[in-house]
């Protein structure tokens, strides 16, 4: 579904990512961790588009995504999240939506919407100003509803658990996965809470310093003594 | 969605304009010369909101596209024969050809995009002064074939060309009107502060403000046409002035730039005290006055008068902050 | 040829002198409020007009109502500088749509007090030719207004680099919030850039006035150029706004020359344009 080869991204002098590869499965669901700054929200941002990586090459779908602008790739049936959420200013709720399934799944399907509405619990609030009207929670949720209604085959998730409460956190996590069975997705998911990797992920990936540590399932990975010392210091993340 | 249920409204302003202006005024050839010179203004204003509001793009030279869709009209009537209303309305597509080279711009900030097409709108002057073979240089172009009659209508008349730019500057309103109420009214609303956003859900942002900046040139491309037929005389310095960036940008943040009818009613409003009152007041000089309304209304209502009367308690009991804010209904 | 092309290099050389003075105020003011004043060739022009006003009823020589001219040119650019700073949203483009404001009224203004007719300077003196190596002939006025010109770039770079106050204004200009902490009034340095774009202000319109004539709708151009030469030279270079005068002085008087005197502003024009779409920071700029 999913390849990345040799993929290398610099700022100026700081190396974000360092010669990544890694190859995800149709169906499977990601867990992406690391420490802050370890290049996570950088892989998603060389994914979607946001900007071109300074070497290596991304394919999605067998097909390689070269230097597509990033609401081609949208169209192309990747769908993201934004860890700072970014609502669709001076647009309500579902009016965020509707731009979202009208470019980036090419139609009108009123009873889709709503569906994802339901699903994530924003039916009350779908005629409030995104921007200005929503709680955090809702923010987050509206995040992956854009995501949801620009019909994705992959949809990367970034830290949209993060700050919630425990009970939240499982009620939120248990929708992702009752979306992700709904509409057959794949997914990749950054998060910091490892207790949420283990029930969402079959497998994590760990970053560390832009470059990928460990690769497996969740216990091995965090039993693995490198993820330990990356994140010693770190771990009330 | 915020204009629907105003149709009681628009029927009496329709049934004002086509029937009570032309009774009333239809004998005075004077006042109906400035009601069509306002709405001329209003037409360009109207075009130049739709970009700036929904394209989120600030022009200072919509006098190149003015003066492009007057030249090509013109020397299609003049030198190919072609017939004056269609002419126009390839006036119009010719400044939309000419706004393509003007796409590079579409890359730079704000600032520095309102001054590049006003580089562009001096370069086009230049150009047309040089090309004298064609556009008869310097000297101009004297008479432009004038409006035709249909259906019994001699829209050469007064009252006939005032019908004219009436049609011409609604159907922009509904344009502005149909755009902004679209999906794609809703994307490009959006754009404004969150283009980024908007592109990984699938918006080809850049694409869009193209399209907007065409239709933008395209309006005001007809307009120049309407307005070289009606005057049947052009020359470079005429066509390509920058009173036709500057009346308009005053008429429309004057009216509301974000409201479909504010930029017209501010031409109307602006353009009319303007020659009646202080023309009158002072000969030379009397544009002093666009320039001190633009600068008061940036001061004090960056978004047009209608959310000031508001402020002013005029409008009893809604609250002003949210006015002139699209979506902000919650 | 080359001496055609030698005089034509040459008079542009003088040319970019009055034009980095032009230039510098506006790209004072860009460089630390981040704004374009529009209004910046009416300044200018404003200061012309204070000359050929003592010129007319008081006999004074141009150079004698400098003084003059710097109050009232200066108290102009405060007044500018009060009203954009009343602006609080979107003050960048607001603030274009202001000063546009102010041109508008500016330019009206002398059309109202002296009228549309185009004035120039009766002293003779200026306009007398002046020849250097027997074969590169200017105007007095253009090569004692290149000498004031560099003077002032000089004293300017050596003000923004050296003193207290210049220092400040740079500090604001990169990084507002920081001098703020420093205990540098951003308001107050602010303000000054204005007074400060107001005296170059002057001296352009003087040395305009000088060796050349002027009208109303003149400030729309200078307006232009300036801004044209500060896109070329890039933000914050004050060495670039001189090499970017000059080469503009040399570009327009060499199409003068080749070509005809009127694509000389297509030539401004289209180097303007080259510039912004394929190096955006100008020649010198920073960051
Ligand atoms: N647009 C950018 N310009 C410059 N540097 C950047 C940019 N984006 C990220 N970086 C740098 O790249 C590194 C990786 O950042 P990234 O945001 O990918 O980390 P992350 O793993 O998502 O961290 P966090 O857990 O804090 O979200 C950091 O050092 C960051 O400062
Ligand atoms: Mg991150």
């Amino acid at each position: 579904m999913l390849a990345l080869e040799s993929v290398s991204m610099n700022f100026g002098g700081v190396a974000a990512l360092s010669d990544v590869t890694l190859a995800v499965a149709e169906g499977e669901t990601l867990g992406l961790v690391g420490p802050n700054g370890a290049g996570k929200t950088t892989l998603f941002n060389l994914i979607s588009g946001v900007f071109p990586p300074s070497s290596g090459r991304i394919a999605f779908a067998g097909r390689p995504l070269g230097r597509a602008a990033n609401w081609k790739r949208a169209r192309q049936g990747i769908g993201r999240t934004f860890q700072i959420p970014q609502p669709l200013h001076e647009l309500t709720v579902r009016e965020n939506l509707t731009v979202a399934q009208r470019f980036g799944a090419g139609k009108r399907d009123e009873a889709r919407l709503d569906e994802i509405l339901e699903l994530l619990d924003l039916a009350d609030k779908q005629h409030v100003d995104a921007a200005h009207g929503l709680a955090l929670t809702e923010q987050k949720a509206l995040e992956v509803g854009k995501a949801l209604a620009v019909e994705p085959r992959l949809l990367m998730l970034d830290e949209v658990l993060g700050g919630l409460e425990t009970s939240a956190k499982r009620a939120f996590g248990g929708t992702l996965m009752t979306v992700k069975e709904r509409f057959g997705l794949t997914m990749i998911v950054i998060e910091h809470d490892i207790e949420t990797i283990r029930t969402l992920c079959p497998r994590a990936v760990v970053l560390n310093f832009g470059r990928i540590i460990a690769d497996g399932t969740p216990e091995a990975v965090f039993r693995d003594p490198e993820v330990v010392r990356s994140y010693t210091g770190d771990a009330a993340a | 969605m915020r204009a629907a249920p105003r149709t009681p409204l628009v029927l009496a302003v329709l049934l004002l304009a086509y029937v009570a202006v032309p009774l009333a005024f239809g004998g005075q050839d004077y006042v109906m010369s400035l009601i069509i010179a306002a709405l001329t203004i209003g037409g360009i204003a109207v075009a130049w909101a739709l970009l700036g509001n929904l394209g989120g793009l600030v022009s200072f030279g919509h006098a190149a596209f003015f003066g492009v869709g007057a030249y090509v009209s013109a020397l299609l009537t003049l030198d190919a024969g072609w017939p004056v209303l269609p002419a126009m309305l390839a006036g119009g597509l010719g400044a939309a050809v000419a706004s393509v080279a003007t796409l590079p711009a579409l890359r730079l900030r704000g600032p520095y995009f309102a001054l590049a097409i006003l580089a562009y709108a001096h370069i086009f002057k230049i150009l047309a002064v040089e090309f004298e073979s064609v556009t008869g240089g310097a000297g101009g172009l004297l008479s432009i074939p004038g409006f035709p009659t249909v259906l019994g209508l001699e829209l050469g008349s007064k009252v006939g060309a005032y019908c004219l730019i009436l049609t011409i500057v609604l159907a922009w309103m509904a344009v502005y009107a149909a755009i902004r109420g679209s999906t794609w009214g809703l994307a490009l609303r959006a754009m404004h502060d969150s283009e980024l956003a908007t592109r990984v859900v699938g918006v080809p942002s850049t694409h869009l403000k193209a399209l907007m900046l065409l239709v933008s040139a395209f309006m005001t491309g007809v307009i120049g046409a309407f307005n070289a037929h009606q005057i049947s005389f052009l020359d470079p310095d005429y066509a390509f002035s920058g009173e036709w960036t500057v009346l308009p940008i005053a008429a429309a943040i004057f009216g509301g730039y974000r409201t479909v009818w504010g930029p017209v009613i501010g031409a109307l409003a602006v353009y009319l005290v303007d020659q009646l009152v202080f023309k009158e007041l002072m000969p030379s000089g009397h544009q002093l006055i666009f320039g001190l309304l633009l600068g008061a209304m940036i001061l004090w209502s960056p978004q047009g008068l209608l959310p000031l009367i508001s402020r002013l308690g005029l409008r009893s009991g809604e609250g002003g902050d949210k006015e002139g804010k699209p979506g902000a209904r919650a | 040829m080359v001496e055609l092309t030698l005089q034509a290099l040459f008079s542009g050389l003088l040319a970019g002198g009055t034009y980095a003075t032009l230039a510098l105020g506006l790209a004072l003011v860009f460089g630390t409020m981040r704004i374009i004043n529009l209004a910046h060739g009416e300044l200018v022009l404003l200061a012309a007009y204070v000359a050929f006003e003592m010129e007319r009823s008081a006999g004074l020589n141009p150079l004698a109502s400098i003084p003059v001219a710097l109050v009232v040119v200066g108290l102009t650019a405060l007044a500018i500088y009060l009203a954009v700073s009343r602006i609080r949203t979107d003050r960048e483009l607001n603030s274009l749509l202001l000063t546009f404001g102010v041109a508008i009224v500016l330019t009206n203004l002398i059309l109202i007090v002296w009228s549309a007719d185009i004035r120039s300077t009766s002293s003779g003196w200026f306009l007398e030719g002046f020849v250097i190596a027997d074969t590169l002939f200017s105007m007095r006025s253009e090569v004692v207004f290149f000498g004031v010109g560099l003077a002032l770039i000089a004293a300017t770079w050596w003000w923004l680099n050296h003193s207290w106050l210049g220092r400040a204004l740079r500090a604001v200009s990169s990084n507002r919030d920081a001098a703020l902490l420093m205990g540098v009034n951003p308001a107050l340095v602010e303000g000054l850039s204005f007074v400060v774009s107001g005296v170059l202000a002057t001296f352009s319109g003087i040395a305009i006035y000088c060796a050349t004539v002027v009208f109303p709708a003149l400030g729309h151009n200078l307006t232009i150029k300036a801004f044209v030469i500060t896109v070329l030279a890039g933000m914050g270079s004050v060495p670039g706004v001189l090499i970017g005068a000059i080469l503009i002085g040399m570009g327009e008087s060499l199409t003068a020359t080749f070509a005809k005197p009127s694509l000389q502003e297509l030539t401004a024009m289209v180097v303007f344009l080259l510039i912004l779409f394929l190096r955006p920071r100008g020649l010198f700029g920073r960051r």
